[in-house]
């Protein structure tokens, strides 16, 4: 447990490798190139980012009370509703309502990769496809999804060119990115026809209607969650926000900060579609919110700030230890990465390896500057390290 | 590493000596040798010691380093012998610091702590100075040991009591900060001022004159930049003398962490850190680089011969 060697070796091994490095110092130019710009066109986010902050602290201290809210709505349009406490029972829910020897489509989900639901659903024996291009390669590539908006982020485009020509068996030009997209588009085309339940997360979940926000560049996630007739959201109990207009706040701010001038698709969904009235849409609507230490966290005093994380992943790119190991900060059993990732792994998963990971941090504080939540994570990352120094 | 090895390290070096390294307070205030300032009154030039340490950092650093890049079998065993020893109360480190440390080494960085002394005397500042003076025990509350840096606050506010100050002038980003804010959380009734010391030399009208290169490329400390909002006075300051500054791309509140802060639990990550900071630097064409924090000289010194840049303290570049 105080041994740090293993993760000593773990960061250095990664931070020798080229590929890694290239694809790292790529993706991180072109993400500061575009935050720039993204600040100057729209000198208001800022202000927005500072409300949204209080949004969230509102919500989160009283996390309960919209709990209940979020689920008489979900309800009361048709859908079902769940609690689910641990991982486990998640798992145990989607698992029921998915059965056994089905397709599913997924949107791409940090929260579902928390409870590592493809595998768990591919064991099941059911065929599952991520639809995020980045995600899509993931589940083939691995290790793990390797930023929150970026998954792929440790991948070159010369890497996916190699892949791609041998999954699809067809000639790759690397220089060509919009023609990979296409063949992974195309391929996945057919699957969503097919696909018996579609997955999602939720960017963010407004409590008064008991709508999921998804945010997306690529379409994938309006094919994946209204072809199929099941919807499955899985939403983590930090992402309830009293109302409609908070939500929409949120996910401004979650795509200016990842880096969008304009993100492409921004999905909103309500219930189950309603027969009759020619809606189209997915007959069954299920909403499980988890909890996983998230109810926890939001009574202690410290950790607390990790829950107004939005996920919108600019404290990566702005880490200087992340733009060295990408995301093997946090280790590889964790879903998260990075410093923030660290403290997402502590609160909901192995709170051992996170403790030692912790240790990583430059507590240099760039991730403060970077982040619309003004999120402390060298004050959580510190006190992760207090409270194995006081026992040692 | 093994942490419950660094700890007992780092609580034996407080034990004997105050100081995580085993550095003794009379050498913190070798430099003001026959400087004769006294040793009470309003204003207190605190220098946490940290840039008269850098020469046992740096010895530090290459040891632990050593070891990091043994293969990882002998590197388990290495520091389960080192532990042992430690446990048996032959501790390296202490060893380590007895070493006598070549006046050459040290005397560069009891030149730059002088220097800031000399600028704070020309501007007209009266302050006294500890004889011996204690470490300021940021690196225990980085590490979260908070019971060790606890008990260490609690002297150092005592000590710094004794001296009638009223006001402390700081002159490193991490003990102004630890000043500033940290101490306050553990001690009850710290309420002396604290000021960095280029505030003082810039509130009193100074204008420093050229010492080193006539352009440089400004490297941020993190601490100095973002915890405690020092941005603009360090180039108020060298455009006051003359001195051309160039900016990197990551600058002011998004400049770019050294390395340094994680050195002694990931030696050699610490060190790839600040290569890549240093290329950033490099990259404005600029070939000579500016610090105002004891950890980046260190951290980016050791990198620098290979890179062909050459790292100057920013008293170093003026006086
Ligand atoms: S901590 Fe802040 S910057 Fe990082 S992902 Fe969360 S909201 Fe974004």
């Amino acid at each position: 447990m105080t041994d740090l060697t293993g993760v000593s070796q773990l960061l250095n091994k990664v931070s020798d490798d080229p590929v890694l490095r290239t694809a790292l110092d790529r993706a991180i130019s072109s993400y500061w190139k575009k935050r720039k710009q993204v600040m100057e066109r729209y000198p208001y986010v800022k202000e927005l980012a500072d409300e949204v902050r209080r949004i969230k602290e509102w919500s989160i201290d009283h996390m309960d009370e919209l709990l209940d809210k979020a689920i008489e709505a979900v309800e009361a349009k048709g859908g079902k509703a769940y609690i689910a406490e641990t991982a486990e029972e998640a798992r145990k829910i989607v698992g029921e309502l998915v059965g056994t020897g089905k397709v599913v489509t997924k949107a791409k989900s940090m929260t579902t990769e928390e409870l590592k639901l493809r595998e768990f659903l591919i064991e099941r024996g059911n065929e599952v496809y991520e639809t995020d291009l980045g995600e899509f390669l993931v589940q083939f590539l691995g290790p793990k999804p390797m930023h929150f908006i970026s998954p792929s982020i440790h991948l070159t485009r010369e890497k996916v060119a190699e892949f791609l020509k041998d999954f699809m068996g067809v000639e790759v030009d690397k220089d060509d990115v919009e023609g990979m997209v296409a063949l992974v588009r195309k391929f996945l085309r057919d699957k969503y026809f097919s696909a018996d339940v579609g997955i999602s997360g939720a960017n963010a979940f407004a409590a008064d209607r008991g709508a999921v926000f998804l945010i997306e560049n690529e379409s994938n996630i309006r094919l994946s969650i209204s072809l199929p007739p099941k919807h499955i959201a899985v939403v983590g109990m930090e992402k309830i926000v009293p109302t409609m207009s908070d939500a929409w706040k949120v996910v401004e701010v979650i795509s200016r900060y990842g880096g969008y001038k304009v993100t492409s698709y921004i999905n909103t969904v309500m219930g189950p579609a309603r027969s009759g009235e020619g809606d189209i849409g997915p007959e069954e609507y299920h909403v499980i919110f988890l909890d996983n230490g998230r109810r926890e966290a939001s009574k202690d005093p410290i950790l607390k700030q990790t829950l107004y994380c939005l996920r919108c992943g600019a404290c990566q790119y702005l880490c200087p230890v992340f733009g060295i190991v990408g995301g093997y900060w946090a280790g590889l059993e964790s879903a998260y990465s990075g410093g923030i990732g660290v403290m997402w792994e502590y609160i909901t998963g192995d709170k051992e390896t996170s403790t030692q990971h912790a240790f990583a941090c430059l507590l240099c504080g760039r991730c403060i500057e970077a982040c619309p939540m003004r999120i402390n994570q060298p004050e959580v990352l510190r006190e992760i390290r207090r409270r194995l120094m006081e026992r040692i | 590493m093994d942490l419950k090895a660094v700890k007992l390290l780092l609580e034996k070096n407080a034990k004997k000596t105050w100081n995580p390294l085993g550095v003794k307070e009379e050498y913190c205030s070798m430099w003001a040798e026959g400087m004769n300032f006294p040793e009470r009154g309003e204003v207190l030039l605190y220098t946490g010691c940290l840039y008269q340490m850098i020469p046992y950092i740096d010895m530090f650093a290459r040891l632990l380093k050593g070891f990091e890049s043994m293969n990882p079998a002998l590197f388990g065993i290495a520091m389960k012998i080192k532990a042992l020893a430690d446990s048996l109360g032959l501790d390296t480190i202490s060893l380590l610091a007895s070493l006598e440390i070549s006046k050459k080494d040290r005397e560069r960085y009891f030149r730059i702590v002088r220097s800031i002394a000399n600028a704070l005397l020309s501007a007209g500042v009266k302050f006294a100075y500890m004889r011996e003076e204690p470490y300021s025990g940021v690196l225990y509350h980085d590490l979260g040991m908070d019971d060790l840096f606890r008990e260490h606050v609690m002297r150092l506010a005592k000590k710094i009591k004794e001296t009638g100050a009223r006001k402390v002038i700081t002159i490193d980003p991490h003990t102004t900060y630890m000043l500033n804010y940290l101490i306050k959380e553990f001690v009850d009734d710290f309420e002396v001022e604290v000021v960095h010391y280029m505030d003082v030399l810039l509130e009193r009208g100074y204008t420093p004159k050229v010492r080193g290169p006539k352009e440089v490329v400004i490297h941020d400390p993190c601490y100095l930049a973002r915890w405690n909002g020092v941005i603009d006075q360090p180039r108020v300051l060298l455009s006051r003398a003359g001195v051309k500054v160039r900016e990197p791309e990551f600058t002011r509140k998004f400049t770019g962490c050294c390395g340094g802060p994680i050195e002694s639990l990931f030696p050699s990550l610490s060190s790839k850190l600040a290569r890549k900071r240093m290329e950033e630097l490099k990259e404005t064409g600029s070939p000579c680089f500016t610090v105002m924090c004891p950890i980046c000289l260190t951290n980016f010194q050791r990198e620098a011969r290979e890179l062909g840049v050459r790292v100057f303290d920013i008293m170093e570049v003026i006086e």
